[in-house]
C-alpha cells in the first residue's frame, strides 16, 4: 500500500471509530427523549419503536401535576445553588491562602484538602448522616446543603490551587508595592484574572451537587424533600413502572446539567483536566 | 524586599513592644499567618466537622454492635473477624474487584483510542470531544435509569435491536435479572459513564508533548506503535498513573448504578461493597457491622490515596 492509502485508511477506521463511540454515548439520551414523547399504547406495543407516533406530552403532564416532580425539582435547585456558594466561596479564599501565602500549617492543609478530596462518600456516608443528626439537620434540605460541601469544597480548592499557582507572582507585588493591602492584591488583581476557573470550579460543585445520590437517598425521609436524583429513582416501584413519565423526568433532571455544559464547555473540559492532572 | 517595604507603614504604627511581638509571631506562624490561616480556617472547619470527626466516629462505630436507635456496646475487632468467615461480605469482595478491574481496564483501552483518534488529523475536534464528555456530566442516577429502561427485558430497546432488527438473537436477555449478564450489564454502564474522563485527560497530556519528540522519532525510522510505546506513554505516564488510581476508587466506591440497575442481584451476582454497606445499615439496621463493611478495605484504600495524592501534587510541582 502506499503511504496515502495508509493515510487515508487510518482516516477512515478514525471517524468510524468516533461515529460508533459517539453513537453509543447519544443513544440512552436520544432514547429516553424519545420514550418521553411516546404514549403509553405506542411503548406496549413496540410499534415505531424509533420514532413517537403520536407526539404525546401526557407524559409531562403527568409529572408535572401528578407527581411531586416540581417540588423536588426547586429542592434540587436550592440545595445545588446554596451548596454551591458555599463551596465555591470557601473553596475560593482558601485554595489563594494554600496557593499563595506562607504560613504554619499550610502544607499539612494541601495534604488533608487533598486527601479529604480522595476519600470516597460510601465510607462515610453512615457517620456523616449520624453527625448531620447529632447538629438537628436530619431530613432537612439544610442537612444536605451543609453535606454536600464535603466532597465539593475539596474539589475546588485543589482546582483553584492549581489556577492561582499559574498565575504569576509578580502582578501582586507590583499591586502592593503601589500601595494595595494583601486582601486587596487577591481581590482586585487575582480574583478577575482567575474568574474562568472560578466559573468552572462552581460550575463542577453545581454539577456534583445535582447529581448527588447516597446522602440524599440516606439523610432524607420526607417525600416532598426529596432531590431529584431520589425522587427519580422513586418512580420505580416493584413492577410497576412508569417509563413515561419516569423519561420525562430524567429529560428534565438532565437539561439544566447539559445546557450549562454545552453553554460553558470551554471552561469545563479545562476544569476537568486540571482537577484530576495537569498537562 | 517589596512585599516588606509596602508593610512599613503598618509596622510603624504599631508600638515598640507590639511591633516585638507582631515580629516574632510572624517568625513563628510565617510571614502570612493572618490572612492564610483566616482563609483557610472554614477549610479545616469543614474538614473536621464532616470529615475527620465523622472518620474517627466511623472507626469506633466498627468496633461495637450497634443498632438505629440502641446506644452501642463495645465489641473489639468481633465485626472485622465475623465478615472475614461472612459468605455473602466474601462475594461482595469479589464482585467489587471484578466489577472494578473489569471497568477501569475498558475504561483505560476505550479512553487511550479515544485520546489517540482526536490528536491525530481529524476535523470537527472539538465537536467530538464535547459530545463524547456528556456522558461524565450528565447526572449518573439517570444515566442508571435510562440503561435500566434499555435493558428491560419486554419493552426494552437493546433487546427489541438484537432479536427484531438484526435478527442476532432468538429470543431477548434478561440484561438484569440473569447471573450470567447481570455483572456485564452494569460494568458496561459504568465504562459508558467513565470512560470519557481517561479519553479527556489523555488528550491534555498528549497535547503537552512536544512536536519535536515525534518528529526526531520519525526521522529516525520509529514506527508509529513505537512512537506510542517510547514517546506517548511516557508522556504522559503520571496523568496515566492519576487517572487509573483516581478511577480505581470511585469505581471501587461507585453506589449509585448497582444500587439503581440491580440492587445487587440477581441472587447477590452484582452485590457490590458500597449497595452491601447501605443494605446492612438501612435495610438489617445493623450500622457498626454495615461501617465495618466499608472500612474492611480501608488499608487498601488508604494505600492507593496515599500514593495517589504523591503523584497529584508532584504532577503540580512540575
Amino acid at each position: 500500500m502506499s503511504k496515502s492509502a495508509i493515510a487515508r485508511l487510518q482516516g477512515a477506521v478514525s471517524y468510524a471509530f468516533l461515529l460508533g463511540l459517539l453513537l453509543v454515548v447519544i443513544f440512552p439520551f436520544y432514547w429516553m427523549t424519545v420514550t418521553s414523547l411516546k404514549s403509553e399504547d405506542q411503548m406496549r406495543s413496540l410499534v415505531s419503536m424509533f420514532w413517537p407516533s403520536p407526539f404525546v406530552v401526557d407524559n409531562y403532564r403527568h409529572l408535572l401535576q401528578k407527581t411531586d416532580f416540581v417540588a423536588w425539582f426547586g429542592n434540587s435547585v436550592f440545595v445545588a445553588v446554596s451548596s454551591t456558594v458555599l463551596a465555591t466561596a470557601i473553596g475560593t479564599i482558601g485554595a489563594y491562602s494554600l496557593a499563595r501565602l506562607r504560613f504554619l500549617g499550610r502544607g499539612f492543609m494541601a495534604s488533608a484538602t487533598l486527601i479529604t478530596y480522595l476519600v470516597p462518600p460510601s465510607i462515610l456516608f453512615i457517620p456523616l448522616y449520624a453527625q448531620i443528626r447529632n447538629l438537628g439537620l436530619a431530613d432537612s434540605l439544610t442537612g444536605l446543603i451543609a453535606a454536600y460541601p464535603s466532597f465539593t469544597v475539596p474539589f475546588v480548592t485543589w482546582l483553584l490551587m492549581g489556577y492561582f499557582e499559574s498565575i504569576p507572582v509578580e502582578l501582586e507585588e507590583s499591586a502592593m508595592i503601589d500601595g494595595a493591602t494583601r486582601f486587596g492584591a487577591f481581590w482586585r488583581v487575582v480574583l478577575p484574572l482567575s474568574a474562568p476557573g472560578v466559573l468552572a470550579a462552581g460550575l463542577y460543585a453545581f454539577t456534583q451537587s445535582w447529581n448527588e445520590f447516597l446522602y440524599a437517598l440516606v439523610f432524607i425521609t420526607d417525600v416532598k424533600l426529596r432531590t431529584l436524583p431520589v425522587g427519580l429513582s422513586s418512580f420505580i416501584t416493584g413492577d410497576v413502572y412508569g417509563w413515561g413519565f419516569l423519561m420525562a423526568g430524567a429529560v428534565l433532571t438532565t437539561l439544566p446539567v447539559i445546557a450549562a455544559y454545552i453553554y460553558l464547555q470551554k471552561y469545563m473540559v479545562e476544569g476537568l483536566t486540571a482537577g484530576g492532572v495537569k498537562g | 524586599m517589596s512585599i516588606q517595604a509596602a508593610q512599613l507603614p503598618a509596622k510603624a504604627a504599631l508600638d515598640g513592644r507590639g511591633r516585638a511581638v507582631a515580629v516574632g509571631l510572624r517568625r513563628v506562624l510565617g510571614p502570612d499567618y493572618r490572612m492564610g490561616m483566616l482563609f483557610v480556617a472554614p477549610i479545616l472547619l469543614l474538614v473536621l466537622a464532616l470529615v475527620a470527626y465523622p472518620f474517627g466516629y466511623a472507626v469506633y462505630l466498627s468496633m461495637t454492635r450497634k443498632y438505629v436507635g440502641l446506644p452501642p456496646v463495645w465489641v473489639g475487632f468481633d465485626n472485622y473477624v465475623k465478615l472475614t468467615w461472612d459468605g455473602f461480605f466474601q462475594r461482595a469482595v469479589v464482585n467489587s474487584f471484578i466489577f472494578t478491574f473489569g471497568s477501569v481496564g475498558v475504561k483505560l483501552v476505550l479512553g487511550m483510542a479515544m485520546a489517540l483518534v482526536l490528536t491525530s488529523q481529524i476535523r470537527w475536534r472539538g465537536f467530538w470531544t464535547g459530545v463524547l464528555l456528556i456522558p461524565w456530566v450528565a447526572p449518573t442516577v439517570v444515566s442508571a435509569l435510562n440503561f435500566l429502561w434499555i435493558f428491560d427485558y419486554s419493552l426494552g430497546v437493546l433487546n427489541y435491536l438484537l432479536v427484531r432488527v438484526f435478527r442476532l438473537l432468538p429470543q431477548g436477555i434478561g440484561w438484569l435479572s440473569e447471573p450470567g449478564t447481570a455483572m456485564a450489564s452494569v460494568i458496561g454502564v459504568n465504562i459508558w459513564r467513565g470512560f470519557p474522563f481517561f479519553g479527556i485527560s489523555f488528550l491534555a497530556g498528549m497535547k503537552a508533548i512536544p512536536g519535536e519528540l515525534y518528529e526526531a522519532a520519525a526521522v529516525d525510522g520509529a514506527t508509529a506503535l513505537q512512537r506510542f510505546r517510547h514517546v506517548t506513554v511516557p508522556g504522559i505516564k503520571n496523568i496515566l498513573i492519576i487517572v487509573v488510581l483516581l478511577s480505581t476508587i470511585w469505581t471501587f466506591n461507585d453506589f449509585q448504578i448497582v444500587y439503581i440497575l440491580t440492587k445487587g442481584g440477581p441472587g447477590g451476582a452484582t452485590q457490590v461493597l458500597p449497595v452491601f454497606t447501605y443494605e446492612i445499615a438501612f435495610g438489617a439496621q445493623r450500622l457498626g457491622e454495615a461501617i465495618a463493611v466499608a472500612l474492611y478495605m480501608l488499608p487498601a484504600l488508604a494505600a492507593v490515596i496515599i500514593v495517589l495524592a504523591r503523584y497529584m501534587r508532584r504532577g503540580r510541582r512540575s
